[in-house]
């Protein structure tokens, strides 16, 4: 399976009469643009909005932020399967894809209506808390929409998210044509056999428990969200955006995922370094113990066959998601592949452990970061001179309420606001470090 | 001494890891003592018989953390240990 990826650096974004890209510039024919999203009569308004890194300019709230990517030789399209697209096997030909920016969902609508699961996250393009995420440095261009108020929970997720992913292809089509400034082939080329074999088992949250549906909308896998066994993934699917779609935290969204660094090192290192053998995709959130036994035993096996020595392992989700990651971790260090785990740690106060199970055989862990921002001490973000999207955010301070979960106060977006309470730098793409 | 406690958990190794004594296996996190797939009298009975047990277990004497299952029949009391 071979992919060669041709890279468009964006580093403005401006309005204009058509839609192209020339020499970094992009330009974005909005009426074009905001009539292809409008043609879903689901959507009942959007409108779009740059945000330029710098600015005194609050983004709330974020659902996702997407990098712009298309297809240009192969089968298949770019994020195959969420909100209907094409299910056709990616990752084969070539792909074209506008770096430095991001289109940025910004709805009102919930991930679903259960409970539990809030959007949370807003986006500072400067200041300190700006600072802590990727998203910060990125020209985004903000879809700002809404859907039809009558529809169930689950469609409003689709009809937005999808609407997103129209403005993502409408920029990508400006660059289907053109040649890429920087061009770089992706192949899992057999290598020296003395190299290490690793593998990357990359734990991603299901909706299903949480929600009671099979078919909410989370991070997918070729569309689907639901509790599944462990898939074997290419990389170059997941280049091209085979692994997509936001969840609740600020780190897994679709750009994040389509940019893990975790994942881009490891490929790029692979014939140097060690031979990289591919993902295990682990779904999580599984509700029994014996569920989550299964599935660790059934991940060290697909581990196994591939020939795995070692094993790099992320999660992007919290709680008892713990046990299913960690009895993986557990069930391939008892068949002799060594592991490593990124993960965020769990507040130590009032004597609770850092992590959930701590297992013996999870011993070589890289922390990245706390769960909770107030155990980070992440400060109150300053007021801002401009927002995009709502006017106010719901807060009660010092708890997980957000945007739909019941308030103290409903502040203004551009006042002082206090951080979400979550921070899970889920694939290291953060440098922040601690004292101890 | 002190009073007894015994804990429904569906993911009941959370609960014998950090140390609970008396630890009796619930059905599923989103329905720990019920399970709607069941008739409601069916449902009913397969709840008292999880409450039921946790509250046998409350009589019982355990050296350490214990996990009891409801649905091993007449097994309440023989109790599995977990470690």
């Amino acid at each position: 399976m071979r992919l060669e990826m041709g890279t468009f650096p964006v580093t403005d974004i401006a309005l204009g009469r058509t839609t192209r890209y020339d020499a970094g510039r992009l330009t974005v024919d909005r009426e074009a643009v905001l009539a292809a999203v409008r043609q879903d009569p689901r959507i009942a308004t959007a409108e779009l909005e740059i945000a330029r890194p710098g600015e005194s300019v609050r983004i709330w709230p974020v659902r996702d932020v997407i990098e712009p990517r298309v297809k240009v030789e192969g089968p298949g399209v770019c994020y195959p399967g969420i909100c209907g697209r094409d299910i056709a096997t990616v990752g084969k030909g070539r792909t074209h894809r506008l770096t430095g920016m991001g289109v940025v969902e910004v709805s009102s609508v919930n991930w679903h209506d259960a409970g539990g699961d809030y959007v949370e996250t807003y986006l500072d393009m400067s200041g300190p808390y700006g600072e802590m995420y990727p998203y910060r440095k990125l020209v985004n261009l903000c879809l700002v929409v809404e859907p039809d108020a009558t529809l169930s929970e689950e469609v409003k997720n689709y009809a937005v998210h999808k609407a997103a992913l129209t403005v993502s292809d409408q920029l990508g089509e400006a660059v289907r044509a053109l040649t890429p400034p920087e061009r770089e082939v992706f192949e899992l080329t057999p290598v020296d056999p003395a190299l290490p074999r690793v593998v990357y088992i990359w734990c991603v949250h299901s909706p299903q428990a949480m929600s009671g549906s099979p078919t909410a909308f989370c991070t997918a896998t070729y569309g689907l969200t639901q509790l599944t066994p462990p898939w074997y993934l290419h990389p170059n699917e997941i280049l091209d955006g085979a692994l997509t779609g936001p969840y609740r935290t600020a780190f897994a969204m679709s750009w994040t995922v389509a940019n893990n660094p975790l994942l881009s090192d490891l490929y790029r290192r692979h014939g140097r370094d060690w031979n990289f053998l591919g993902v295990i995709s682990l779904r999580t959130e599984w509700t029994t113990q014996t569920e989550k036994q299964l599935m660790a035993n059934q991940t060290a096996k697909l581990a196994q066959q591939l020939g795995a020595q070692g094993a790099v392992v992320t999660w992007d989700a919290g709680g008892n998601e713990f046990i299913e990651v960690v009895r993986s971790i557990q069930a391939c260090e008892r068949l002799g592949i060594k592991t490593v785990f990124l993960t965020s740690e769990d507040d130590a106060t009032d004597g609770a452990p850092t992590m959930l199970e701590p297992l013996p055989e999870a011993d070589a862990i890289v922390s990245t970061s706390f769960f909770k921002n107030v155990t980070l001490a992440v400060p109150e973000a300053p007021a801002v001179a401009r927002v995009i999207g709502l006017p106010t955010k719901t807060v009660r301070r010092g708890s997980t309420v957000g945007l739909h979960g019941g308030a103290d106060a409903a502040l203004p977006t551009s006042g002082p606001l206090p951080p979400p309470w979550r921070y899970d730098d889920h694939y290291g793409f953060n440098s922040l470090s601690c004292i101890e | 001494m002190g009073i007894p406690v015994g804990m429904i958990s569906a993911i009941y190794n959370f609960a014998l890891t950090t140390g609970a004594n008396r630890v009796i296996r619930g059905a599923r996190i989103e329905h720990v003592c019920g399970d709607p797939t069941l008739s409601p009298e069916k449902d009913y009975a397969f709840g008292m018989r999880i409450v039921t047990t946790a509250l046998q277990t409350l009589t019982i004497a355990v050296p350490g953390p214990t996990l009891f299952d409801p649905m091993a029949p007449g097994k309440a009391e023989e109790a599995a240990h977990a470690s």
